[in-house]
């Protein structure tokens, strides 16, 4: 599931500076789909590719700036790059920390767009690797039964088998078991290999909850 | 007859002188009354028995007679034996010539007759006279004699002097002397004297040189030694003065009466033992005895109990030590009516000593109503005091010529100064030294014309020592004749409202500079993101075209339509330059008198390429002759550009019916020059009063600044820009110009 080529998408509600940016973006071989406004970006479905925004923060309907968190408060994880017009300091701190990846002034070096662009490209392919990484250890922590998942957790907060058998009432060579079965289906090499994937899942669940 | 017997016989002191004059024989009376012998006797022997201040007349009239033969006869002090002089009539009594012996010679018999008791007599009597004439002439009566034809035989000075007659009267008559009316009265009682042989008296009224004067006259008959009247003699006393004084009594007796009938004060008076003696009828009515019953009653029963010990102990000490133990002009006391009613009085006293013993006169004033007054006086004065010293004003109040006289204490406590240094001039010291010659001349030009005064100045603060706003007022108080009698005033520290105010006016500047700034800056910022779209879709065409041209894959179709691109959006922005520029040049805008319809023209010329692209119908509807307006040509043109590329961008979307554009001109009802631009587009709908804000924008590709710019255009140059719904469809976007006087040809 890596997904097909990364894809710029370009919302610039000039049409001139969308079929430009298209052009150019084009040029170095990038696959780019450009629209006039934040809404009708929402409206697409986006394809399940690595890929970044090129946004004017200035724009008819949504501004850049609302756009991004309007973004946010859906979850769509996709890097900013920002192109204004006229930008200022305030302006682009906000976007920046909202996790813009460059704030670029029009008209702007083609070369300072093009890293921007392969910046955020690369983030987001390494988000998506990641998430996927995520789901992958989600999926063999799920296919555990609800015994193992007991006896990880107490393993990754430090129990010993002794003492979680104690615990769950039975026996050591019990829990010995159930944890060995456990680290097979994760995939676990030994059991700091078994921390690092249990971190990696909760982590983030906990961070959305 | 022997000499010497001869001079015996004589009974007088007798000598016998040779004819120098010495002394042959004297005989025995002689010797014994000089005491001398004959021895001593004989020879010139004058000197001796002589007074020397008798001695040189009687050698000159010895040397007369001898000389002239005329008979020898002196007076002169002969010296007794003891040493006393007496007078004595020396003369000559015989002249004899001896007939005996050879020598015939001449000698004279010198008797001696002693006179001296008829000397003294006549000196006594000359003593008299001058003395009566002293009496006569020094009396301040006029004193005269007349004889009995009534001519004068004497008058004092007095009488000269009381008619001025400065020549002698004597032997003059009355008719000479006096008009012939006042003659022949004085002439009547004179022969009435003579007649009766009797003195008269009586009173006439006389004109004197300085008028009128009463006199009483006494005339009486002179007698001589056979009884018979010779003359008549008069003695006038002038009583002129004393008639006055008399009258003059008199009459401040009767007005004093008066007085004490008519006055409004009881006057009561009391003798040593403080018992009334006199009351006047004011009395009655002010304490309600009658003037008869308060007779002979002490003074007390006109007084409250607890006064009464108080005076008798006064009165007492007063009669004892004479000294005063109230003021006796005018005390506020207490009295007390017949029917027991106490009520306030003004006394005064008086003092009179009458055969020794002192009579006491009290004037006592019934003071109620005045009282009454005072008291309301007072309780409104305090009232109003109470006011002004409580009031949260500075209050103050000057005399008619400017002075302050009254400062109420909220003064006090700004300036901190005491009152007496505020007075006067004195509040001065307390204004800002740049304010003061301006403020004292306001204030003077105020008290001499009478105009309200009004000044602000910086007054001095006590508190802070700080010199704030304030505003001084003040009217004048008139009396019924108009004339100031006083000012009142206030001040007012308007410090705070003065500061808040100019806070308030910089902070519309500021908001007014801030705004500006703020549209300067969303301009700024609109035009930069207008400019750099196209710049941007240059450079990225541009740069594209290099990569591929870097890569050698620069194919020349598309090269063709980056170019096309390019050559676009260069256009775009050097039009949106140009309307920048335009823009730009709007503060000072070179204004000239236009003919508008060439202006529209022109703009339509501009714009003719769109209105043919986008298949629009011109209707021009331009009314010819009409005024001139005077416009910077620049903005005028961008406001009808404006206009005109939005009605046409308005009907692109326009497929159903005619795409019509309507553009007209001409005079409206106030005169103006009207132009308005019609559209047959989608019209704005709910829009119409949002299109002149700023960035609001209907169009896909809008700024949103141009209807704002235009309108401010328009605005600058007089006129309005408004919109209004076109019929059936569209908008029409008009405004007007003022117009110059003349019109175009």
């Amino acid at each position: 599931m890596t997904g097909g080529a990364p894809v710029v998408f370009v919302i610039d509600d000039d049409p001139s500076v969308r079929s430009s940016l298209k052009f150019l973006l084009n040029t170095v071989g990038l696959q780019v789909e450009s629209f006039d406004s934040a809404d009708s970006f929402l409206h697409k479905k986006p394809p399940d590719a690595p890929g970044c925004l090129v946004l004017d923060v200035r724009m008819p309907g949504l501004s850049g700036l609302d756009f991004q968190h309007e973004l946010a408060r859906r979850h769509i994880h996709i890097p900013v790059v920002f192109l204004t017009g006229h930008g200022d300091i305030p302006m682009s701190v906000r976007a920046m920390k909202a996790g813009a990846v460059e704030f670029l002034t029009k008209p702007f070096r083609d070369q300072d767009l093009l890293d921007a662009v392969r910046i955020a490209l690369e983030r987001d392919r390494a988000r998506r690797e990641q998430e996927k990484e995520v789901a992958d250890l989600q999926r063999r922590y799920d296919s555990l039964t609800s015994r193992e998942q007991q006896v990880i957790s107490m393993l990754v907060s430090g129990m010993l088998n002794k003492q979680i058998a104690g615990q769950l009432g039975t026996a050591e060579s019990t829990v010995k078991v159930q944890r060995s079965r456990a680290m097979e289906k994760m995939h676990a090499d030994s059991l700091v290999d078994l921390v690092r994937m249990i971190e990696k899942i909760k982590g983030p669940s906990e961070k959305a909850s | 007859m022997d000499l010497r017997n001869l001079i015996e016989t004589i009974p007088a002191l007798v000598l016998c002188a040779l004819p120098d004059g010495s002394v042959e024989l004297a005989n025995r009376a002689w010797q014994e009354y000089t005491g001398s012998s004959l021895q001593q006797l004989s020879g010139w022997v004058w000197q001796t028995t002589i007074h020397p201040g008798d001695v040189a007349k009687f050698i000159d009239e010895w040397t007369m007679a001898s000389a002239g033969g005329k008979p020898f006869q002196t007076e002169a002090r002969i010296r007794r034996a003891d040493g006393q002089y007496r007078w004595f009539l020396i003369r000559k009594a015989l002249a004899v010539t001896p007939t005996r012996g050879r020598e015939s010679s001449l000698r004279t018999l010198i008797a001696c007759e002693d006179i001296h008791e008829r000397k003294e007599a006549e000196a006594k009597l000359q003593d008299s006279e001058i003395l009566l004439q002293a009496f006569f002439e020094n009396s301040p009566n006029l004193i005269f004699v007349k004889d009995r034809q009534s001519r004068y035989l004497y008058a004092n000075k007095e009488f000269k002097k009381a008619f001025h007659f400065t020549d002698e009267i004597k032997g003059k008559t009355d008719d000479e002397l006096f008009s012939a009316e006042q003659a022949a009265a004085f002439q009547a009682v004179d022969r009435q004297v003579l007649e009766a042989g009797l003195p008269t008296k009586f009173e006439d009224v006389v004109l004197y040189e300085d008028g009128q004067h009463t006199r009483i006259v006494q005339k009486f008959p002179l007698f001589n030694a056979f009884g018979e009247i010779y003359a008549i003699g008069g003695v006038v006393i002038d009583i002129t003065e004393r008639k006055q004084e008399e009258s003059a009594r008199r009459y401040s007796e009767e007005r004093y009466r008066l007085v004490l009938e008519t006055a409004n004060d009881a006057v009561v008076c009391i003798d040593e033992s403080s018992i009334i003696s006199f009351a006047n009828p004011a009395t009655s009515r002010i304490f309600g005895y009658d003037p008869t019953e308060l007779t002979g009653k002490p003074l007390t029963v006109l007084m409250p109990e607890f006064l009464r010990k108080l005076h008798e102990n006064g009165f007492r000490r007063y009669l004892a030590t004479g000294q005063r133990h109230i003021n006796w002009q005018g005390t506020e006391l207490t009295a007390l009516r017949k029917n027991g009613q106490e009520f306030p009085v003004e006394v005064s006293f008086g003092e009179l000593a009458r055969d020794g013993h002192k009579v006491f006169t009290g004037f006592i004033r019934d003071i109620s109503e005045r009282k009454q007054a005072e008291d309301k006086l007072r309780a409104s004065e305090r009232t109003l005091r109470q006011l002004t010293e409580t009031i949260p004003q500075m209050l103050w109040s000057a005399e008619a010529d400017g002075a302050i006289d009254y400062c109420n204490q909220r003064v006090l406590d700004y300036t901190g100064l005491p009152a007496e240094q505020v007075h006067g001039a004195g509040w001065m010291k307390t204004v800002h030294q740049d304010d003061i010659d301006k403020m004292a001349q306001a204030w003077t030009v105020a008290v001499s014309t009478g105009e309200p005064f009004q000044y602000e100045f910086r007054c001095l603060r006590a508190a802070d020592h700080t010199y704030r706003w304030c505003i001084s007022s003040a009217l004048p108080l008139r009396d019924q004749n108009r004339r100031i009698i006083k000012w009142f005033g206030s001040v007012i520290d308007l410090h705070d409202w003065k500061e808040a105010q100019q806070a308030l006016r910089m902070t519309q500047v500021e908001l007014a500079r801030v705004s500006r700034l703020t549209t300067m800056g969303e301009l700024a910022a609109s035009i930069a993101h207008e400019v750099n779209q196209p710049l941007t879709a240059v450079t990225n065409n541009s740069n594209a075209c290099l990569r591929l041209l870097a890569n050698r894959s620069l194919e020349p179709e598309v090269l063709r339509r980056a170019l096309q691109e390019i050559v676009a959006d260069g256009t775009r922005a050097s039009a949106v330059i140009a309307r920048i520029r335009a823009f730009i040049k709007k503060a000072p805008a070179e204004k000239n008198e236009l003919p508008i319809n060439e202006v529209i023209e022109e703009v339509l010329a501009l714009a003719g390429r769109e209105l043919y692209e986008n298949r629009i119908l011109l209707e021009r509807q331009f009314t010819a002759a009409l005024p001139l307006v005077l416009a910077d040509r620049v903005q005028l043109q961008q406001v009808l550009l404006n206009l005109i590329m939005n009605g046409i961008e308005a009907m692109t979307a326009v497929t159903n019916r005619p795409r019509l554009l309507g553009v007209q001109s001409r005079i409206d009802e106030s005169g103006d020059v009207l132009v308005a631009v019609r559209d047959s587009g989608t019209g704005l709908g709910l829009e119409a009063d949002r299109v002149f804000t700023p960035f609001f924008t209907t169009k896909a590709n809008g700024m949103g600044m141009g209807l704002s710019i235009s309108r401010s255009l328009v605005e600058n140059h007089g006129g309005r820009l408004w919109v209004t719904p076109n019929s059936p469809h569209g908008a029409v976007f008009s405004f007007t110009l003022p117009a110059v006087g003349g019109s175009a040809a």
